[in-house]
């Protein structure tokens, strides 16, 4: 830290509290985003707090002038988390900042009109952050995290303070999203289920009028619950809203929707192009693909197996396990195709055993048994049509598409 | 807590200011100007604290709402009381043509008490919005009570609220309690008043004695009816109204304060009250171990405010109420029953006390209004009966809920100390007439029953009060009786008994002297009760045990003390008060009292807690240990026989000394040890309280009073704590160790494991015990909670051990990863659960077998792989099997949906029966080696609407067409209308 003398120090806090109160008097928006936002460690911030740690006083500074004692609390919070942050105590840092928003959004509650939203964002953006933090350091200090928690209970009153009427509302959806992130990074989901309800059946406000940034956001999270509930054509809808309306240019974001969205694609029978999975380096599903292509169940239990880890962690897996009876599917297919070519007159009639052995060419062993299980499961889900003679272990296909293609319906609907 | 402890204080230089020097009128007035006084200012700000917490509260958590709500709205329901409310106020009304003050105040009363907590709230807030003291006051003391309660049990402090809300927090936690006592309790409570609706209440409530009836029954009636009842009218009008009715209230309450000679009847009455409580909180001190002084605090506090000293009570009861319901259900959870029986324990016994409350508020009317005196008085009669049997019930609570607080508060004792012996004597033999009244029921002689009532400060006969309380038995008291008359006499001939505060006075002395004598008399004590192992009722759960013989030791504290002099004031009672009460108690009260229990009765019996009960039919020969138990299953029993209720009830109050006597054996726990280390422990305990003023109960050095068994005794029954564990019950590690191969070899069934294994949890868990040992014992109870099916039992080992193992204790932590992951997959069949516990499993993990067949049971599972899934079924290592048995039923219907969906046109049950996993699991497999499982495979095929025909070769098949239409899933059989089959235990008892 460089060295600051107790002038320059006394400056530029003066001429911080200076800026924090025009913004607030002139409705700057911008330019309070900038005093307030720590993770962009603005050169200006980061001086500041510089000042701040030299200057021990600055609450004298505050209490000084009437302008600046207004916002007396908001600036007192706002310096101590400056100053822990600076030094790098991040809890101090976070439970002062906490203690900042909450000064804050008691005086955005007063101001009538919505002028200070973005400024509001950023410290919905920055509690988030620095919990984050700060439950990194607890955690490598062995103590329980628990920041982040409290920082998802402080943005839902936030939250709470946007959602009703008027100009402030268009702002809801960015703390929700905010909200989203903080529970999914929490593993308490199902806390999103309220906010979702309050944001959807709020007949008050269109959904088309939020930002588009958060409407991506919003629908981005929502799609992926309904990946976790396994209701694939819901979560086909959110995810193709959110891949529609994000901005192209976002190639991460996009990958991040498609890394969702392509399950749920398969799982509907709708298989992507190569080119989608380089373009977007989504190597991962390559196997996987190609083996809902050729109907290589062994294919797919490998791919499986290498990126286990990677589909467990982002909630997938489950999904692409699901595949595996439409990778029969296409590999009854192909042995009806086969049988078709060498005797179409009884190309309707699979034989187990047949099925068994193409089956062990895979290097999967099954027997009878086993076949004839998932068989019984494959024309159940409607997967195959026909029926299955026990007695003599045929398979028995229907003359009309045997192998009714999906369109984009669940398996076994 | 502190807060609490601090406005306790307040409290009490309050009232002792009050006391001398005020006339009552002026008290009377004062309510406002009164506000000057530091204590004032703690309690409005305590309550202005407590309130808003509690909106906020009502806000957030919706019971908690309730349960504040149903304390605003409680003035409110008097309204709808029933007839026996109308009476009292009628009555009265008529009788009294005093100020309006009375008036108010009568109507005022029979709600007030009626609803404990619509008191206590108002008082709150009005406290906080009219800044009035007095109301607060009394309620702090109940929530310090309170408080002191919540310490042991840290869970219940945890909430936020606790420490703004001194006032409230006793109605705050309230729910909470609520909440634990779990359904059996709700169901009685609601018993009551569904049945009786009002009706119920309004008996005990009528009578002052409410307070202690109103109390038990405000938690959850109140919350429910009351509640909603109140929520609908304008609540702004009952306010006002209540406001209106304070001024009478507020001089009723103040005259019981007021040093003058109608004082004394008055607080002597309060006292009366006390000793019946005492004898109900006997026992807890006793377990507890906790010292005398503190629980004698507790009462000084509520009787220094005392400024309503009849609604104190009622404060402090429902507070203590709450907190009763804690300890006890807690507690009692395997044995369920135990509970109602306290409440109706013995009618008589708690007759008598209630009706000396009620008294004391006669008493305090009539300095007010002489005219209105007399017709007062018959008036107050007349109600007095019905609450009796409820006020005793509740008075007991408080005893028993204060004493837990006493290390707290008790802090300041210690410096009285000394003072207390001597002042007691005349006193204690005035007052100790008084008591007896209560008991007899004959209340008449009131006034006559004090000779010398003026001579005696207020504070004086609530410090008798309070060492009656602690009294459990005629013995004791007797004893206590001499100590206090000596005291006291010493005081007036000093002429200290004025000037001395009582409240700060310690009843540890006289407990101490007591303690001596009683260790003279210990032993014709324990011969009394050996003597009679038969006139403890049978439990039906139980087999007789014949109780041995042991001798008391002679450090159980206050235990023994107490034996004093339960018969003696009932004696002396009836002197004095035989006219006024009798008549009413006999006819009124019972019948009410019956009508309840019977009510209640039905209710409590519920089966799920006697499942544990239930354990005690195998093991015949149990040890000592069960003995302890017995009280608990006898009062389970018969409340029907109210001549053996005392005996039962002294037999309760002795079950912790019993315990104690087990370890008679052991030469190494001295019980004075114990009690000296748990001495310190509570000294260290007031210290800390002391030292920080607002220490957070999450800040108490736990270490300090960490618990170091003694027992060495193998087998121990689980009892659930009610109280600070005595080390002379708990038993060290190395017995927990042989208790545990114990429980392993056993040959007895799950029940009796399941009940040795709770307490060795136990012993673990209060000697703060986390080693292999401890993960041992979950993961044994684990396996046998999975073998019985018991998934309740299992969760909770599982969440332990996941702690346990989460801290590097070493154990089988594959086994029994695998078993979560079989549960989640067949149990709560929650995906991103499934998920986060796939990825959590480290590589190492994912090669041991029981992992491994876990793994694959969820990918056929999630297939719907049938096949696959009873093949694992049948090669399931360890007791993946018995987890598997959730989801076999489910296994085979889709099996069956499937195949009779794709199949044409039959598939013969035998193939079935294979495939499904019939075949070779036969319970009769011991016959024929094996066995094809034709039978049960088309009995369970028919049971679930499958069409059976036989083929051309006479086999029979299933008629895959038609049963793919009628297929369906019966009801499960032993299901059950509250939707737990373990619930009941003749099913437990058939499937174990």
């Amino acid at each position: 830290m460089a060295y600051v003398s107790m002038g320059e120090a006394h400056r530029r806090i003066t001429e911080y509290l200076n800026r924090f109160c025009d913004a607030v008097s002139y409705q700057d928006s911008s330019m309070l985003c900038r005093l307030l936002s720590f993770s962009s460690n603005s050169p200006s911030l980061l001086s500041l707090a510089d000042a701040l740690n030299v200057f021990q006083d600055a609450s004298s500074l505050i209490r000084q002038s009437d302008k600046f004692s207004e916002y007396g609390e908001i600036l007192a919070h706002l310096f101590r988390s400056l100053q822990s942050y600076r030094v790098g105590n991040l809890v101090e840092a976070y439970l002062a900042f906490e203690k900042f928003a909450n000064a804050f959004v008691q005086e955005f509650r007063n101001w009538e009109s919505a002028w200070a939203l973005e400024a509001l964002y950023v410290v919905c953006y920055e509690v988030r952050i620095l919990a984050e933090k700060a439950d990194k350091e607890l955690t490598s200090n062995g103590k329980s995290p628990e920041k982040l928690k409290a920082a998802g209970s402080l943005l839902m009153k936030v939250f709470g303070v946007l959602a009703g009427k008027g100009p402030k509302r268009v702002g809801a959806l960015y703390v929700t999203c905010q909200l989203f992130k903080t529970y999914f990074k929490l593993g308490t989901v199902n806390l999103c289920r309220s906010v979702i309800r309050s944001i959807e059946t709020a007949r008050i406000f269109d959904f088309e009028e939020f930002p588009r940034r958060d409407k991506v956001t919003y629908m981005y999270y929502t799609g992926r619950l309904e990946v976790f509930n396994e209701n694939f054509p819901a979560a086909d809808t959110k995810l193709s809203y959110a891949l529609q309306h994000c901005n192209p240019k976002r190639e991460r974001n996009i990958r991040m929707i498609l890394k969702y969205l392509i399950p749920v694609k398969l799982s509907l029978g709708v298989i992507p192009k190569d080119e989608l999975l380089q373009k977007y380096n989504l190597h991962e599903y390559m196997n996987v693909v190609q083996a809902l292509r050729k109907g290589d169940l062994r294919l797919l239990r490998h791919a499986l197996q290498e990126h286990e880890d990677r589909f467990l962690r982002s909630g997938v897996y489950l999904v692409l396990e699901k595949l595996e009876l439409q990778v029969y599917q296409r590999l009854m297919k192909k042995i009806y195709i086969i049988q078709k070519l060498s005797d179409p007159a009884r190309a309707h009639q699979l034989k187990l055993e047949v099925i068994a052995k193409a089956l062990r060419w895979l290097e999967i062993d099954m027997d009878l048994d086993e076949v004839e299980c998932i068989m019984t499961i494959l024309i159940y889900k409607n997967l195959v049509k026909g029926y299955l003679a026990h007695k003599s272990k045929v398979v028995v296909l229907s003359k009309q598409d045997p192998f009714p293609k999906l369109n984009g319906k669940p398996v076994g609907s | 807590m502190h807060e609490g402890c601090v406005m306790n204080q307040g409290g009490n230089t309050q009232t002792v200011a009050p006391l001398d020097p005020n006339p009552i009128e002026k008290r009377y007035g004062v309510e406002g100007s009164q506000v000057q006084t530091s204590p004032y200012q703690y309690s409005t700000g305590s309550d202005a604290a407590s309130w808003t917490t509690h909106s906020v509260d009502n806000q957030v958590v919706q019971q908690n709402g309730n349960y504040s709500n149903s304390n605003y709205y409680h003035p409110q329901p008097p309204v709808p009381a029933t007839g026996n409310v109308q009476e009292t106020s009628s009555s009265t009304s008529g009788t009294v043509n005093v100020a309006q003050d009375y008036s108010a105040y009568t109507p005022y009363q029979t709600p007030s008490d009626l609803q404990n907590y619509s008191n206590t709230g108002y008082t709150n807030y009005y406290s906080g919005c009219y800044q009035q003291q007095q109301p607060s006051q009394p309620y702090t003391q109940p929530v310090g009570a309170y408080q002191n309660t919540g310490a042991p049990y840290s869970s219940f402090q945890n909430p936020g609220s606790y420490a703004g809300t001194a006032s409230y927090s006793g109605t705050y936690y309230n729910p909470a309690d609520y909440q634990t006592t779990t359904g059996g309790y709700q169901s009685t409570a609601y018993n009551s008043q569904t049945a009786g609706g009002y009706v119920n209440q309004t008996p005990t409530s009528s009578n002052q004695g409410n307070y202690t009836s109103n109390p038990y029954q405000n938690y959850t009636p109140d919350a429910a009816n009351i509640h909603s009842a109140t929520t609908a009218t304008a609540t702004p009008v009952h306010y006002q109204q209540n406001y209106q009715q304070w001024p009478g209230y507020y001089s009723q309450t103040e005259v019981p304060c007021a040093p003058g000679t109608e004082n004394l009847p008055a607080t002597s009455a309060f006292s009366q009250s006390f000793p019946v409580a005492g004898g109900v909180a006997s026992e807890m001190p006793a377990s507890n171990g906790q010292p005398a002084p503190s629980y004698a605090q507790n009462w000084r506090q509520e009787t220094d405010s005392s400024q309503p000293p009849p609604q104190q009570p009622a404060a402090a009861v429902s507070a203590s109420n709450n907190a009763y319901w804690m300890h006890q259900t807690p507690s009692q959870q395997a044995h369920y029953p135990v509970p109602p029986q306290n409440h109706y324990q013995s009618p008589l016994e708690t007759k008598p006390l209630y009706e000396t409350p009620i008294q004391g508020h006669q008493r305090a009317t009539y300095p007010q209004e002489l005219n209105s005196q007399a017709s007062i008085h018959q008036a107050p009669l007349g109600y007095r009966q019905p609450t009796q049997t409820t006020p005793s019930v509740d008075t007991q609570r408080v005893s028993k809920i204060q004493i837990p607080t006493n290390p707290r508060i008790a802090s300041n004792l210690p410096s009285g100390y000394t003072k207390m012996n001597k002042e007691r004597s005349p006193a204690g033999a005035t007052q100790t007439p008084a008591y007896v009244s209560v008991s007899m029921s004959n209340p008449k002689g009131h006034t006559s029953a004090m000779p010398e009532p003026g001579t005696f400060p207020k504070a004086l006969c609530g410090f008798v009060e309070r060492a009656f309380a602690r009294c459990k038995d005629d013995k004791e008291k007797a004893s206590c009786q001499a100590a206090l008359k000596k005291i006291i006499t010493q005081a007036t001939n000093d002429g200290t008994i004025n000037t001395r505060d009582w409240d700060i006075e310690p009843l540890s002395t006289v407990l101490n002297t007591d303690v001596t004598n009683t260790e003279s008399s210990s032993a014709p004590i324990s011969s009394l009760q050996n003597k009679s192992p038969t006139r403890r009722p049978k439990s039906r759960w139980e087999p007789i045990v014949e109780s041995k013989p042991f001798v008391k030791p002679a450090s159980t504290f206050t235990s023994g003390v107490k034996f004093g002099g339960w018969n003696h004031p009932n004696v002396n009672n009836k002197k004095s008060s035989e006219t006024f009460q009798k008549v009413d108690a006999v006819t009124g009260s019972k019948p009410t009292y019956f009508a309840q229990n019977s009510a209640k009765k039905s209710f409590q019996r519920p089966v799920k807690r006697q499942r544990f009960a239930g354990g005690a039919i195998d093991d015949e020969e149990s040890s000592d240990s069960e003995k302890e138990l017995t009280p608990y299953y006898s009062s389970a029993m018969s409340l029907a026989s109210s001549a053996d209720e005392k005996k039962r009830r002294d037999s309760r109050s002795k079950r912790f000394e019993k315990v104690q006597g087990h370890s008679r054996g052991n030469d190494i726990p001295k019980p004075k040890i114990s009690n000296v280390r748990r001495g310190t422990a509570l000294r260290l305990g007031e210290v800390l309280d002391e030292s920080c003023g607002s220490r957070a109960v999450e800040d108490m050095d736990w270490d300090a009073l960490t618990v170091k068994g003694t027992c060495q005794e193998i087998e121990k029954r689980y009892l659930r704590l009610t109280s600070a564990p005595d080390p002379t019950t708990v038993r060290p590690e190395d017995v927990l160790e042989k208790a545990l191969s114990m429980v392993q070899d056993s040959p007895k069934n799950y029940l009796y494991k399941c009940d040795q294994l709770k307490s060795i949890r136990q012993d673990l868990t209060v000697q703060r015990i986390h080693n292999h040992l401890t993960a041992k014992v979950y993961e044994t109870h684990a396996r046998f909670a999975l073998e019985a099916g018991d998934l309740t039992e299992y969760n909770q080992c599982l969440s332990q051990l996941k702690i346990l193992y989460a801290e590097g204790i070493e154990g089988c932590t594959l086994e029994f990863a695998a078993y979560s992951l079989l549960y989640i997959t067949l149990h709560s069949n929650n995906n991103r659960e499934l998920l986060s516990s796939m990825s959590r499993l480290s590589k190492e993990a994912k090669g041991d077998e029981a992992v491994r067949h876990a793994l694959s049971v969820r990918a056929a599972v999630t297939s719907g792989n049938y096949v696959m899934f009873f093949r694992l079924y049948k090669t399931a290592p360890n007791m993946n099997s018995c987890l598997m048995d959730l989801y076999v039923e489910k296994m085979r219907y889709k099996a069956v949906t499937f195949i009779s969906r794709s199949c044409r046109p039959s598939i013969p049950v035998s193939y079935l029966a294979q495939v499904l996993g019939f075949a070779g699991t036969s319970s009769e497999g011991t016959g024929e080696k094996e066995n094809d499982g034709m039978e049960e495979c088309s009995e369970w095929l028919k049971a679930h609407g499958a069409s059976l025909i036989a083929d051309s070769n006479g086999d029979m098949v299933l008629d895959t067409k038609a049963s793919s239409t009628s297929l369906f899933m019966p009801e499960p059989e032993d299901a059950v209308a509250h939707g737990d089959r373990y619930l009941d235990v003749n099913d437990f008892f058939t499937r174990t």
